[in-house]
């Protein structure tokens, strides 16, 4: 199923099921592994178990049953491992989650300090390294109330990136942007994938996803219904549900 | 004549100098006819006002020199029992309330055995039960007994504004400082409490408020604070009228000194970032 062999993975995910305490099964028998500096992108109707597949890859949600390995630690219950993950795994969410009471700078800065322990002064260099590349350098002291929405992605963007992670996740991260705004962040993504970032997307935006997506993965109903290569995906599919779903949002 | 009296009070609903006038002359001849019936009626109890004995229980001049007199002597102790009870409420309501919020069945349980017993149970028994049962037991003073029983009171009731704050929080919050690669301690310090104090700050002084008016209780357990110091000159001095509206002015002041003192605070320290 997968294009990719397994010895250069950086996330493997085998057999991993969810059903939430309400009874809806999120997610059934996934199984995938993703190459480093592979983007892939994650397509399906909502509540069709994308995003509960992405909180997974980083712990945010605890699967009932199959394993999930990051660049060889397993995400397991034991918590060094979850945090030791999290440092290499970087995400960014449909609503920013900036912390409103620190500036742009502190935001960034944070991680660094706490998690690192890197120096104020060095963070802070770091921090405005991040924010050039988004560029928003010149609003490293503005609350994040004052910025635009497209402006407050990127530096979400920039603080996922502070602690230099081997992968990041996506979480709809353009849904709740103003048209006009979208581009901005999505350039910056795919900067990132030209860097050779390793990128799990979940994205309504599909023009987007074939154009920067190296594998994409059709979900419906908690399960992978279809993975392939984006551009054979999206013009080529071969289920139906995918074909239906496709019809409907292009 | 009715025609003419309408269209006056027309015109005095239309000029907001005019209605303002009208209103604050309605509010004097109330106040005016309240002070008539209590000078009419403390005449007929026959009881004799003396403002001027009231000073010299609040400052004295001995030797030349100005000595605190009594209420000034029971306000700091009440002010002592206050600031010490403050602090202790305080860490007890946050580790309540984080005991609720935290994964343990036994801390949770815990949590709720210790608010359902204060918040159903009168503050006056509780503060005798802690006197005169745990305290001998124990070995406490009443001082200590004071702001144990104080502490334990406001602390339940402050642990649910806590967590009420914390909880009202995006749960994005969280998941955002975990994804960070940080642990529930460094969530809490730096993403979540910050942001919670600003909703807590509000009801948490009016906390605060409630224990300096509930710690008049401790003048039941011989505690010489304001209320017992103004309880006991009015055994002496028969001054009740005058020392009761003495009391009662000074709990006012310290009461609405601390909502003023923070609210400064609060604009100061929180006030800035949403704009």
């Amino acid at each position: 199923m997968s294009i990719s062999s397994h010895h250069d993975a950086i996330i493997t995910v085998s057999g991993i099921s969810k059903t939430f305490p309400n009874g809806v099964r999120a997610l059934d028998d996934v199984s995938v592994s993703i190459a480093r500096q592979e983007v892939l992108v994650v397509i399906g109707p909502s509540g069709s178990g994308k995003s509960t597949f992405l909180r997974c890859l980083n712990g945010l949600e605890t699967v009932d049953r199959g394993t999930i390995v990051v660049d060889g630690i397993p995400l397991d219950h034991d918590r060094s491992n979850r945090l030791e993950i999290r440092k290499e795994v970087g995400m960014v969410f449909q609503q920013f989650n900036l912390f409103p009471h620190m500036t742009v700078g502190e935001n960034i800065d944070l991680a660094q300090r706490r998690v690192r322990g890197t120096s104020a002064a060095d963070a802070r260099t770091v921090s405005l390294e991040l924010l050039a590349k988004v560029g928003l350098e010149e609003r490293v002291d503005s609350y994040p109330a004052r910025l635009s929405g497209g402006q407050q992605q990127r530096v979400a963007i920039a603080r996922a990136l502070a602690l230099r992670p081997k992968v990041m996740l996506f979480d709809e991260a353009t849904s709740a942007l103003d048209p006009e705004m979208i581009g901005e962040v999505l350039d910056v993504m795919r900067a990132l994938a030209a860097e050779g970032m390793t990128m799990v997307v979940v994205t309504h935006e599909m023009g987007f996803a074939r154009e920067v997506g190296d594998r994409a993965v059709f979900i419906d109903e908690g399960r992978f219904v279809e993975l392939a290569s984006a551009q054979r995906l999206f013009d080529a599919p071969r289920e139906d549900r995918t074909r239906a779903f496709l019809s409907k949002v292009l | 004549m009715s025609r003419n009296s309408a269209a006056a009070l027309r015109e005095i609903g239309r000029n907001p100098l005019l209605r303002v006038l009208v209103d604050v002359a309605g509010f004097l001849i109330l106040v005016a006819a309240l002070g008539a019936l209590l000078a009419h009626n403390t005449a007929a109890l026959g009881y004799r006002w003396q403002w001027h004995r009231v000073p010299r229980y609040i400052l004295t001049v001995r030797d030349g020199q100005l000595h605190a007199g009594p209420l000034l002597l029971g306000l700091g102790v009440t002010v002592r029992i206050v600031a010490v009870s403050l602090g202790v409420s305080i860490a007890v309501a946050l580790a309540t309330a984080l005991l609720r919020l935290s994964q343990s069945t036994v801390g949770q349980a815990l949590a709720r055995v210790y608010l359902e017993a204060i918040r159903n149970t009168p503050l006056l028994v509780q503060l005798f039960f802690t006197y005169f049962v745990v305290a001998p037991i124990v070995g406490l003073d009443g001082w200590t007994s004071a702001v144990i029983a104080l502490s334990l009171f406001e602390g339940a009731y402050a642990s649910e504004i806590i967590r009420g704050g914390i909880v009202s929080l995006p749960a994005g919050q969280w998941e955002a400082a975990y994804s960070l690669g940080l642990g529930r301690r460094d969530a809490l310090r730096f993403i979540i409490l910050p942001q919670a104090l600003r909703r807590i700050l509000p009801p948490l002084v009016g906390q605060g408020v409630s224990l300096i008016k509930d710690s008049a209780l401790v003048s039941t357990i011989a505690i010489y604070d304001l209320t017992m110091r103004g309880q006991v000159i009015v055994a002496q001095s028969f001054l009740a009228f005058e020392i009761w509206f003495s009391v009662a002015v000074i709990y006012l002041v310290i009461t609405i000194t601390l909502s003023a003192l923070v609210a400064v605070m609060r604009r100061r320290l929180v006030g800035s970032y949403e704009h």
